[in-house]
C-alpha cells in the first residue's frame, strides 16, 4: 500500500486530533491542569489515581454493556437494576443457599442472559418500544431484588469470593483487569467483526439494514443478551467488592452509564457508540468529580457534574452529524438544497 | 374578464438542465372549476409550487385580486395536498380548531359546544353529514378530504379565494368521488375558484368547466367545457413526445426465465404475474396508487404480501424475507434511498459490503480492513463514484447520483441474478442519469434479469425491452418493440379504463 502523504493526510490528522473528535481528552487535560495547580498534594497523589481507576470499574462495565443495545438502536433503561439484580442474586445464591462459587457465577450469568432475552422478546415480538419495555423490566427487577432480599442487605459473602473483589497484581486490581478485558472483547466484536457491523447497521437504519439482508431480530436479541450478560458480570463484581449485596445499589449506575455512553459516542468514531470513547468518558467524568470532591465541593456536586455532562454530551452529538465532522450537517443541508428541484420535480 | 381570482402570466422556471415551466399562463375566475392535467414531468407540480410560493419563478407574475403577490405570502390561495395534512388521532372538531389563531384564549378551556357547532356548520356547507366528534382516522377518505377543505375554507371572509386540490381523488372510490365533487361544486358556486389536479380523465370531463393541459413545461391546450373529451385529452397529454427510434434496449436476445412471479397480491397489488428473462430489462409503470410503487418491494419481500409465489431460476423464494431473497440472488434498489436504500450514517464502504461480509473475513472471524477497502474501492470505481477512493466517507455526504451508484454497486458486488430497481434515477442529475442507465444495461447484458419500476416514461423507453402498465393493482397492458414509445406509454397509463365503484371493495 503506497499511502501518498498529501493534503488529505494533514486534513485527516487534524480531524483525528480536533476538539470534536477527542474533546474528552482536551477536557481531561483542563480538569487535570486546574486541579493539579489548585490541590496538587491530594490530586496528584498516586493513591488518588489508583483508587480512581478501581472505583470506576463497575460504572465502566455497565456503560460498555449499555452501548451494545444503544449501537443497535435500542434503549435499555433497565441497565442499572440489571446490575443490582446480578449483585443481589449472586449473594442470595452464595449466602442464603450455600451454592458453590462457580455454580453461583454460572447461574447468575444465565440469569443476565435471560433478562436480555425477555427484553428482546418484549421489544421484537410484542413490539413494545424499547424505552417502555425496559422501563417495565426495570420495575420487575426492582421487585425481584426486594423479593429475594426482603429489602435488606445480604451479608456474609464467602471470604474467597470477597477477596477477589479487592485483590490485585502489583497495584492493578483484578476488577480493573476485568474491565479492560471486557472492553477489549466488546471493542473487537463491535468494530472488527461482521456481527458488530450488523449491530451498527441496525442502529443506523433498521429498515435499510433489513433490506440489505441483516437479520435485525437476531441483532436486537443478541445485543440485549450481551448487555444482560455484562450487566450480570458487573453485578457479581459489585458483590465481591463490597463483600455484601445492597438492594438499593442498582439505580445509581443508570445515569453515569448513559452519560459515559453518550459522551463516548462523540469521541473517536464521529457519533457512533464505541467502547474506548465510553471508557475514556467514564474516567474523565470520574476525574472531574474526584477533583471537585478533593477541593471540598458539597456532596451533591457529583450528580450535578454527571447530569450536566449527559446533557452537554447529547447536545453535542445532536449537532455533530453523521461523519463526525462539525460541518457535515451543514454540508448535507447544502447538498439537499441543491438537489431539491430534481428530487421534487419527479411527479410534475 | 375582470373577475380573475388568480392570474398567473408567462411563468418560466428552469432547474439545472431542465426547463420545468416555459411561459405558462393560467387564469382562474370566480365560480370556475379548472382542471390542470399533464403527465409526470409535465410541470404540474412545479407550477403548483410556484403558485404556493415554494419555488420562486424565474420570470412572470402571479396576481390575485389583492394585487401582485409576494413570495411566500399568497393570500387568497389555499392548497390541499394529497396527504391532506390532517392529524388522524384528533377529531374533525379538533382538526378544524387547530387552524385558528388563539391569541390570549390559548390557555382558556376550549369552548367545546361552540366548536362542535362551528365544525358541524362547516361540514354541512358541503352537503356532508358525519359525526364531527369522531377521530379523523375513522372517517372515509372523501370525508377526510372534506374536513381538509372545510379547514382551508374556515375563516374565509370573502369568497374571492382559490382552492387548489392536488389529486384529491387518488384515494377515493366510486360513491366517495361523487360526495367530494358535490362539495367542490358547492365551493365553486359560492364564488370561489377551484384548481383541481387529476390523472383521472373521466372525472376531469365530468367536473371541469375548463381544462388546461401541460406537456414538457408548456401549456398545450386550454379549453372550455364542451370543447374537450376524454380522447382529445389523451392526445394532448401524450403528444408525440420522444417517438424517435430506440437504441439502447434492442441489443441481445433474452435467455431463459430468471425471475418468475405468480399471482402476487398485496394491499395495492392484485394477482400480478410476470416473467423476466436473463438479459432482459422489464419496466413497470402506472399512476400513483396503481400498485407500481409496491411491485418491486413485494417481489423482494420488503413489502408484506398476501399471496403469490416468487421464483429465481425456478427455485422458490420465501416470501417476506429480504435475507432469503438476497441468498436467492436478488438485489433491490428502493426509491427512497435515505429511508430504505442505505444507512446514511455509515460510510460508503460499510454500506457497500453489508449484504455480504462473509467473504471479507480474516482468520479470527474479523473483517479484514485492507481487503474491505480494496474491494470497496474497486466497486465504487466500477460504477464511477466520484470522488474516487472515498469509501470511508459517510454515505450522506455523497451527491444523489453518487449515492444511487453506491446502492447499485452494493448489489452488483453480489453478482445478482435478479435486480429490482425503483425510480433508479430519481433525484439524480442528467450526467449521472446517463451513466446509471448505462450501468443497468450492462448488468442485463451480463445475464441478469432486471425489473425497473419508474414513472419516467423517457427512462422506460430508453432502457426497457418491455414495459408493463399497472392499473388498480393489475397489469392492464404490455408494450414492447415498435409499440414501446413514450406517447404510447403515457396513453396506456392515463387511458386505462376508469372504473369508479368497481374493484376495491
Amino acid at each position: 500500500m503506497s499511502e501518498h502523504v498529501d493534503r488529505s493526510g494533514w486534513a485527516r490528522a487534524r480531524r483525528y486530533l480536533g476538539f470534536r473528535n477527542i474533546s474528552a481528552i482536551y477536557i481531561f487535560v483542563v480538569i487535570f491542569a486546574v486541579f493539579a495547580i489548585r490541590i496538587p498534594s491530594t490530586f496528584l497523589a498516586s493513591t488518588t489515581w489508583r483508587t480512581l481507576l478501581d472505583n470506576q470499574v463497575i460504572t465502566g462495565i455497565t456503560a460498555i454493556a449499555l452501548i451494545i443495545p444503544l449501537a443497535a438502536g435500542v434503549f435499555n433503561l433497565a441497565i442499572g437494576l440489571q446490575v443490582g439484580a446480578g449483585s443481589m442474586f449472586v449473594a442470595w445464591l452464595l449466602v442464603s443457599h450455600g451454592v458453590s462459587i462457580p455454580a453461583a457465577l454460572a447461574v447468575t450469568a444465565l440469569s443476565g442472559i435471560l433478562i436480555g432475552l425477555i427484553s428482546g422478546w418484549l421489544i421484537v415480538k410484542v413490539r413494545i418500544d424499547s424505552f417502555i419495555a425496559t422501563l417495565g423490566v426495570s420495575s420487575l427487577l426492582a421487585a425481584f431484588i426486594t423479593g429475594i432480599s426482603g429489602g435488606e442487605q445480604i451479608l456474609g459473602v464467602p471470604d474467597s469470593y470477597a477477596n477477589f473483589g479487592v485483590g490485585n497484581f502489583g497495584g492493578i486490581t483484578y476488577s480493573f483487569v476485568i474491565l479492560m478485558a471486557l472492553a477489549l472483547i466488546v471493542w473487537y466484536l463491535l468494530e472488527r467483526t461482521p456481527s458488530g457491523r450488523r449491530v451498527y447497521a441496525t442502529g443506523g437504519n433498521i429498515e435499510a439494514a433489513r433490506l440489505a439482508g441483516v437479520n435485525t431480530t437476531k441483532v436486537i436479541f443478541g445485543s440485549l443478551v450481551a448487555c444482560g450478560l455484562l450487566a450480570a458480570i458487573a453485578g457479581m463484581l459489585v458483590t465481591a467488592r463490597l463483600g455484601n449485596a445492597d438492594p438499593t445499589i442498582g439505580p445509581s449506575y443508570l445515569v453515569p452509564a448513559f452519560t459515559a455512553a453518550f459522551l463516548g459516542s462523540t469521541q473517536f468514531r464521529g457519533g457512533r457508540f464505541n467502547v474506548w470513547g465510553t471508557v475514556l468518558s467514564v474516567y474523565v467524568l470520574a476525574a472531574g468529580v474526584k477533583g471537585l470532591q478533593l477541593s471540598g465541593a458539597p456532596v451533591w456536586i457529583p450528580d450535578v457534574f454527571n447530569g450536566a455532562s449527559l446533557l452537554v454530551a447529547v447536545g453535542m452529538a445532536k449537532y455533530q452529524g453523521p461523519s463526525g465532522d462539525y460541518y457535515s450537517i451543514r454540508r448535507i443541508l447544502r447538498m439537499r438544497v441543491r438537489s431539491v428541484p430534481s428530487l421534487e420535480d419527479g411527479d410534475g | 374578464m375582470t373577475s380573475a381570482l388568480l392570474d398567473a402570466r408567462n411563468i418560466s422556471k428552469t432547474f439545472p438542465g431542465v426547463k420545468a415551466l416555459d411561459d405558462v399562463s393560467l387564469m382562474v375566475h370566480a365560480g370556475e372549476i379548472l382542471a390542470l392535467v399533464g403527465h409526470n414531468g409535465s410541470g404540474k407540480s412545479t407550477l403548483v409550487k410556484v403558485l404556493a410560493g415554494i419555488y420562486q419563478e424565474d420570470s412572470g407574475t402571479v396576481a390575485t385580486p389583492g394585487g401582485s403577490v409576494r413570495r411566500g405570502n399568497r393570500d387568497g390561495l389555499h392548497f390541499i395536498h394529497q396527504d391532506l395534512g390532517l392529524i388522524p388521532t384528533l377529531t374533525t372538531i379538533e382538526n378544524i380548531d387547530l387552524g385558528r389563531s388563539l391569541g390570549a384564549r390559548a390557555i382558556l378551556p376550549s369552548a367545546i359546544r361552540a366548536e362542535r357547532k362551528h365544525a358541524r356548520a362547516l361540514i354541512e356547507q358541503f352537503g356532508a353529514d358525519f359525526d364531527v366528534g369522531v377521530l379523523v382516522s375513522k372517517l372515509t377518505p372523501a370525508e377526510r378530504t372534506i374536513v381538509a377543505i372545510a379547514r382551508a375554507l374556515d375563516g374565509w371572509t370573502t369568497s374571492d379565494n382559490v382552492l387548489v386540490l392536488d389529486e384529491p381523488t387518488a384515494a377515493l372510490q366510486g360513491a366517495e368521488v361523487g360526495k367530494l365533487f358535490a362539495a367542490v361544486r358547492r365551493v365553486a358556486s359560492a364564488g370561489a375558484g377551484i384548481v383541481i389536479i387529476s390523472h383521472r380523465l373521466d372525472e376531469v370531463v365530468e367536473l371541469a368547466d375548463r381544462v388546461v393541459v401541460l406537456r414538457d413545461g408548456r401549456v398545450v391546450g386550454d379549453h372550455p367545457r364542451g370543447e374537450f373529451d376524454r380522447a382529445s385529452l389523451v392526445r394532448l397529454i401524450a403528444g408525440q413526445i420522444g417517438d424517435d427510434a430506440r437504441e439502447l434496449a434492442e441489443a441481445g436476445v433474452p435467455g431463459a426465465v430468471r425471475l418468475g412471479v405468480l399471482g402476487i397480491a398485496s394491499p395495492q397489488l392484485r394477482d400480478v404475474d410476470l416473467e423476466v428473462r436473463a438479459g432482459e430489462i422489464v419496466g413497470v409503470t402506472g399512476l400513483r396508487g396503481s400498485g407500481m410503487e409496491q411491485l418491486a418491494g413485494a417481489i423482494f419481500g420488503a413489502v408484506p404480501t398476501e399471496a403469490g409465489r416468487v421464483q429465481v431460476d425456478g427455485l422458490a423464494v420465501r416470501p417476506g424475507s429480504p435475507a432469503h431473497a438476497i441468498k436467492a440472488g436478488m438485489g433491490y434498489v428502493p426509491s427512497d434511498r435515505r429511508r430504505f436504500g442505505a444507512i446514511v450514517s455509515m460510510s460508503a464502504k460499510e454500506n457497500l459490503t453489508l449484504p455480504r461480509l462473509a467473504s471479507l473475513r480474516g482468520r479470527m472471524g474479523q473483517i479484514d480492513p485492507s481487503a474491505e477497502k480494496a474491494e470497496a474501492d474497486r466497486w465504487l470505481d466500477h460504477v464511477g463514484v466520484r470522488p474516487s477512493r472515498a469509501g470511508d466517507r459517510s454515505f450522506g455526504l455523497f451527491s444523489g447520483g453518487n449515492q444511487q451508484k453506491i446502492v447499485i454497486a452494493k448489489w452488483l458486488r453480489n453478482a445478482p441474478r435478479v435486480l429490482l430497481l425503483e425510480e433508479p434515477t430519481q433525484g439524480v442529475d442528467v450526467a449521472a442519469q446517463a451513466s446509471i442507465h448505462d450501468l443497468i444495461a450492462r448488468i442485463a447484458a451480463g445475464g441478469a434479469a432486471v425489473l425497473v419500476s419508474s414513472t419516467d416514461t423517457k427512462e422506460l423507453v430508453t432502457l426497457c425491452h418491455r414495459v408493463l402498465v399497472l392499473h388498480e393493482g393489475r397489469v392492464v397492458s404490455t408494450l414492447a418493440g415498435r409499440e414501446l414509445t413514450e406517447s404510447a406509454l403515457v396513453r396506456a397509463t392515463i387511458d386505462s379504463p376508469a372504473t369508479p365503484g368497481s374493484g376495491r371493495e
